[in-house]
Order: C-alpha cells, then structure tokens, then sequence
C-alpha cells in the first residue's frame, strides 16, 4: 500500500505487483503485410513520432494471428498486444480480416475472462495510407497500457535479464 | 433411462448382418457403479454392452485412434455427443457411411456421486441429431441459459477473477487428459507439443498451464459442445467448462447465436463470418 | 530396536500438528476444487493431515517435482555461459504431514531408482532434508489393494514418524528411525496427555488388522510376476488397451513413475533447461530422432507400463514397482483398472 501512496504503478489485475522505477511497458505489434505494415513504415517515412514501447512483427494477413500468438506475447515479455489489419473488405486475400475479427473479439472476451484487463490486447484497421493514425493508434495502446500497470509476467522471474 | 437390452440387440443384429467391424459402447468397471467404454469386436461381446444414466463418457473419442480408423464402426451417441459426430463430420475425420449410429433421446446422465451433470441440466438438445436408430422417446429442444457459473464469476471484479484462474492453473499437473479426452481435439501432434517450436513450453509450471488451456480452450472455441469429457478427465478436479462455457456465451451472443455442431455441414464459427460481427471494439 | 510409543488423544494430535506447523516449514494435504494436493502450509486450518486417500494426490511432487531448473544459460555472439540455478526451493529442512503409507512406500522406490548408477544429489538433498509423518488409513479405499503387494505396509523404512489411530480414540506415536525420534525429541508431544502404554504395540498391531481386513482387491502378486514374465506377446495386451485413450495421467498422479524429459525454455539470448514428467504412454515417449518409434501403438506402450511395473522393475531391484494406491484408477478418464488388466493379462495363454 505504501507503494500505491507513492504514486507508484501497480498492475491493476495483481495489486501487489508494483513496477520498478521509469519502467515502460513492452508492446508486441502483430501487423499484417499489405496495410499495417506498409502504414507503419509511411508512419516513419513521413517522420511522425510514435513511442519506442512497440515492438512489430509482420505477419501475412490479420488471419494469420491465431489467438495463441497473443496468449505467447503475454505470457513471456509482452505487457500488452496490438493486432492491427487491414480494413473490412480491404484484405488482400478478401475475407482474411472478417475470420481474423471473430477471433478477435472471443481472445479479448476470454482473457478479460481470466483477468487480464481488456485493453492488455487491442485491435486496429490501418490501411497502408493510414501512416498519422497508425501513431495514434500506438500512442494510444502505449498510453492505456501504462494506465494497467506491469503484467505479471508467468515466466520472466524465471530468466535473468 | 436403461437402453442396454434394445443395444445388444441391436448390436447382436449389426454383427450377424455383418454391418459392422467394431462396435464401441460401455460396460460396467466390475467393481463399482462407474462403467468403462468399451470396443467390441464380435458377437460372443455383445452380453458385456449396458447404457443408463452412468454411461458419461463421449464415445467419439474412439473415432480418432487406430482400433477404429478405416472400419465400419458402431457407435452409442447421446445429444451431445452426436453435436461432436456431428462436427467430425463436417471436418472430414469421419465417413457417414463407415458409421452405424446409436442415438440416444438423453434423459441426463449422473456423475459419479449419482448427482445430474450440470451440463444436462442445461442442455439444448438431449436427443442425438444424427443417427441410424433412436432410442427413447424424443425431447422439445431447450432454450439457450447462460451457465451459472459463468454468471457468478463474471459478476466478480477483475482482481477476484484473476486469483481464481490462477489457483486453477496452478493446480493444473499439465498431464493433457483435457486433450485426449476431447473428441475434438484430433491432431495426430498437438500444436503446444511441436518441441522445435519458438512457442513451445519446456517447463510444466503455473506459466506453461496457462499456456496450454487458454490455447486448447480458445482453438475449440465455437466448437465445443460441452460433453465435459475434459472435465471429467482432469485427475486434479478443475472446472475447465468455465472456459468454454464462457467462449460458447460470447460466440452465441455475438455471432448470430452460433451453436456448434447442430446441423451437418455446419462448421465451427471460426470458419464462417458475417459483415454483421461487432466491429466497435476494433481502432 | 525398542523404541518409545507415545499414546495421545485427538486433542492431543492436534496440538502436536499445531506445534510442529508453527515450528517448521511444513507441507500438507491442502484442498483444491475437491481434491487433496500437497502444499507448504501455515496453519492446521488450512490442511488436512486425514484427507481421504481417494481425493489426495501422492506426495511424489515434493521430491521429484513436476518441472525442475536443471541449469540456466546464455548464449551471444561470445560463446554460451552456464550458470547453476537458483536454489531449490524444495531442498530446505522441512516437515510433511499426512502422508500416505503407499506415498512412503512410493519414496523408497523412487530411493533405489535415484541411487543406482547415477546418484542425483537434488534428490537426495530433498530426502535427507524431510522427516515424513504418516499417519496409517483407517480402512482401505475402493481401489486400494496396497496390501497384497511385496511389502510391509506396517514397517516402512521411508517413514520416520508413524501415527496409528487405535480404538477408543487413543492415538500412537512412534518414531521409525533415527530422524524421526531426533524430531519427536525436539517436537515433544503434549505430555499431559501422553503417556506409555504396555501394550501398544499390540494395539497398533490390532488396528493393523482391522485395516488390512478392509481390503476389497487382493492379488497373488507372485504369480502374476511370474505369468506376465513368461507372455509378453499375448494378444490380451490388444485387449485390455483398446479403451485407452493414450492421455498419461496415470503416469503423472502415480507416486512411483519416475520418468522425465529434458526441455529447454529460452527467451532472446537467454533460457533455462528444465526436467518435466514423462509417460511411457505418450506416443512420441520413444520417438527417435531418426524418426523410428520403437513403440509405435497403444498396446506396446500399455504393456511397457504393466511390464515395468511388475516384471522389470522387479528383476532389478527385486520388488514390484507399483504400491497399489489405486490412484491411477481413479484418476483414468475411462476407468481402467491396473488391477483388472494385469490379472486379465497373467491369467492369459500365450
């Protein structure tokens, strides 16, 4: 308690966990190949600012994402997940996104289940022009996650950094 | 409800017609009120079949292992475990002609200390959806009730709920009965077993349990028909219908009151989509 | 060897249990959504030393735990550092209450397995760091045939302290070696209400009985031995295993099956090695690296199982490798009775 006093983090699931000094969180990035990625990258190009926490993986489609990949990222170093795809009926493989968001939606459903916070995994549509939203989109999952706090992470006590 | 007379007729008829090669169906342990599934080969068997309100396990689990694979099978399904038929057969793992189906109209099994199994107290349909022959006298189909259970945790704080998945993950010895015992759960390799790789889970602890059910829960989301053959499996007791009854809450709610395994043809819900599906929890 | 047997009541016991809690790290059975599983404990509330064999899981975890750190290391472009693990958190002086005799029984097996050629020292650190109390069941369970086996079930070497409940409430405390009375001495039982008595002995033995005359399953265990030796290629192996369903639970709640695999976890450039449970059941147990399953279907691994637990076992260190708790039974989703299946299987003609 003392620590919370202190204006300190804690992870919001798991109060007793308080996070060290200047922690940032770690946020994985699961983008799809023909919009988000492409959108990230106008992101850079075009010299818009979004902050370092986000870490991208590229991946074919949003449909390529299966829910394990999320439970994974959670479990080992990841405080949060952003997926983002491209928009409905913008798919590169016309429906790839459309089965990606019913999964979507019933990943974030049962971890809020299990007690993660539902905004530990987000989801977004960034078309490949999109290059200002993808920034505010980060700035923005990057901002919800430090309100959460450090997740208890299973598995890192287990590795020395 | 007591059918064993009516199947070994039955099967004592299939054999002498030379329907079938294997028939699978229960038997009593011995020792106790508990039965044991059973595969029988010929027709001296048939006197060991019995089915009444003990006969819980899903006997689709048979169809995926050797003793039953390219054989014309005779099989005993209760509602629910028609739902999984159902589903394999949609999927491909099962021909519709190999098989020669008992159905059951369910009047609810009991579990071992004789009490009627939640699940049969909510069932939507008791009688089997699909078979040759139908034994009993068939139900009106129920309505849709949200599991109770479900309803009492959900009602909790994020703080309470997270305490008491990780008791159950702790709790979890990662011996994967859930999966064997699951008839849907068919992969000659499980995903979370593929040693080389990068996902895979070299400890068995709280972190590697956690691994392992959210993602054998979430790959049998939409898919699941709530036998509770996982549950009953679980040497360590632990309510593992939670998980799928929650997902089966969210995919009815959400996806035009999706039910798997209802009709033939009928996939799993992650297999089909809608231009309808919620899109507002999405940036 | 004339030991000390100390007589007490329950709330005699029950101080006793209370006193050793408070004083050393202890594990009990603690109860979890229905069934008993041993856990480090701080009051008498939250255990219970009695639990019903049926719903307790064996105490096996303790000494050979389901997934321990067997090192950690690094790897970069430098080359790959080993480091030893943290330490084990098992390997502390401690105290466990309500063991099961056939969990005792379970510790000297796993013993002989532990100190054949290769001597593991974590192992062996747990063992000589624990004093095990058991306390002796009243009556046997619906599975239970621990009795019929190759063993004493009243003398067990891996008990120290021993807790037999006679009749009219009068419960005996005696220590079997020398840590158990070392542990009695510096955990003295309530002395008001202990006391010696003559004829203790004869009452425990009484009590013995009792117990063994609840015994629903007996089995001849030598000629099973000797007709499960003689058939390995019977047919009824096919049998008895056609309702298996492979998912090796047996294995991992069984409180002598010692197997393990070696996996490895890495993160980045770091990661840990770990020892984990293993099943003979398993279909990628002997798996190749060349691709060559030595024990390819269901029955093989199903007689591996059965043989190892009364044939090989026995021919190498001269007793039966399972105890008969019957929790394997209990625990298979399917039901299937090790009991059942090698008295089918040795009453078999090849």
């Amino acid at each position: 308690m003392e620590a919370v006093a202190n204006n300190q983090l804690v992870s919001i699931e798991k109060p007793e966990i308080v996070a060290p000094p200047n922690w940032e969180p770690v946020i994985i990035g699961i983008l799809c190949n023909w919009c988000s990625y492409a959108g990230s990258d106008l992101t850079g190009t075009s010299r818009i600012q979004y902050p370092p926490n986000i870490r991208i993986i590229r991946v074919p489609c949003s449909s390529r994402v299966d829910p394990w990949f999320l439970i994974k990222s959670l479990q080992t170093t990841a405080d949060g997940v952003l997926v983002s795809g491209c928009h409905p009926g913008d798919c590169h493989y016309i429906t790839g996104n459309y089965f990606a968001r019913r999964r979507f939606l019933v990943t974030k459903k049962l971890l809020s289940f299990v007690g993660f916070h539902e905004d530990r995994v987000q989801f977004s549509w960034v078309s490949a022009a999109e290059g200002p939203k993808f920034a505010k989109v980060v700035a923005k999952v990057t901002e919800d996650i430090k309100k959460l706090g450090p997740l208890h992470l299973y598995k890192k006590e287990n590795f020395d950094k | 409800m007591d059918y064993t007379k009516q199947i070994q007729e039955i099967v004592a008829k299939l054999f002498a017609e030379d329907k079938i090669d294997v028939f699978a169906g229960y038997r009593m342990t011995g020792f106790d009120e508990n039965q044991v599934p059973v595969l029988i080969q010929s027709s001296g068997e048939v006197s060991r079949l019995v089915f009444n309100d003990k006969s819980v396990f899903n006997l689709c689990n048979y169809l995926k292992y050797d003793h039953t694979r390219n054989k014309r099978v005779g099989l005993v399904v209760k509602g629910c475990d028609s739902r999984s038929l159902n589903l394999l057969l949609t999927e491909g793992q099962v021909k519709r002609e190999r098989l020669y189906i008992v159905g059951i109209a369910c009047d609810g099994v009991v579990d071992e200390q004789g009490n009627k199994m939640q699940n049969c107290e909510e069932c939507m349909f008791p009688d089997a959806l699909v078979y040759d022959e139908l034994l009993g006298t068939q139900h009106p189909e129920g309505k849709y009730k949200v599991n109770s259970d479900i309803k009492e945790l959900a009602s909790k704080g994020l703080v309470e709920r997270r305490a008491y998945f990780e008791e159950i993950f702790e709790s979890c010895i990662r011996c994967n009965a859930c999966r064997h015992s699951c008839p849907l759960c068919y992969c000659t390799k499980c995903c979370i077993d593929q040693e080389t790789s990068k996902l895979y889970n070299g400890a068995n602890n709280t972190s590697s349990a956690f691994h392992a059910l959210m993602t054998w829960s979430l790959h049998l989301a939409g898919r699941c028909v709530d036998c509770r053959n996982c549950e009953k499996a679980c040497p360590s007791h632990l309510p593992l219908h939670l998980l799928h009854k929650w997902n089966e809450r969210v995919i009815y709610e959400n996806f035009q009151e999706h039910l798997s395994g209802v009709k033939e043809g009928d996939r799993g819900a992650f297999y089909k989509y809608s231009l309808q599906d919620p899109d507002d929890f999405i940036m | 060897m004339n030991v000390e047997i100390f007589v007490t009541d329950k709330a005699g016991l029950q101080k006793f249990y209370e006193a050793i809690i408070a004083k050393n790290e202890t594990y009990a059975p603690v109860e979890k959504f229905g069934k008993f599983d041993f856990k480090h404990v701080s009051s008498l509330s939250e255990c219970d030393p009695d639990s019903p064999i049926e719903k307790t899981m064996s105490a096996k975890p303790l000494f050979f735990p389901r997934s321990a750190k067997i090192l950690k290391y690094t790897a970069d472009s430098s080359g790959t550092t080993v480091k030893e693990t943290d330490e084990d958190p098992l390997a502390g002086k401690r105290v466990i209450l309500g063991m099961k005799h056939c969990d005792a029984r379970g510790l000297q097996v796993l013993d002989k397995v532990y100190n054949w050629d290769y001597i593991d020292s974590d192992y062996q650190k747990r063992r000589q760091n624990t004093v095990v109390i058991s306390t002796r069941c009243d009556k046997a369970g619906t599975h239970c045939f621990c009795t019929s086996l190759d063993y004493d079930v009243q003398n067990l070497d891996a008990m120290d302290v021993l807790i037999v409940k006679g009749q009219d409430g009068k419960i005996f405390i005696k220590a079997r070696t020398e840590k158990g009375e070392d542990f009695l001495k510096s955990n003295p039982i309530d002395s008001a209400n202990s006391k010696q008595h003559p004829a203790s002995e004869e009452e425990m033995k009484k009590q013995y009985d009792a117990f063994a005359a609840s015994f629903r399953l007996k089995m001849n265990y030598k000629e099973i031995n000797e007709n499960l030796s003689k058939i390995f290629d019977t047919p009824e192996f096919e049998n008895v295993s056609s309702n298996c369903i492979g998912c090796n639970t047996c294995a991992f709640i069984c409180p002598t099956c010692h197997c393990f695999k070696i996996s490895d976890e890495k993160i980045k450039d770091s990661g840990v090695r770990y020892k984990c449970y293993d099943s003979c059941n398993n279909g990628y147990f002997t798996l190749m690296a060349g691709g060559h399953n030595p024990r390819p279907a269901k029955y093989r691994r199903w007689r591996q199982r059965a043989m190892h637990k009364f044939v090989y076992y026995k021919e190498r260190f001269g007793e039966n490798l399972c105890v008969g708790c019957g929790r394997c039974t209990i625990s298979c989703p399917v039901n299937i009775s090790i009991f059942e299946v090698v008295n089918q299987v040795a009453k078999s003609e090849k």
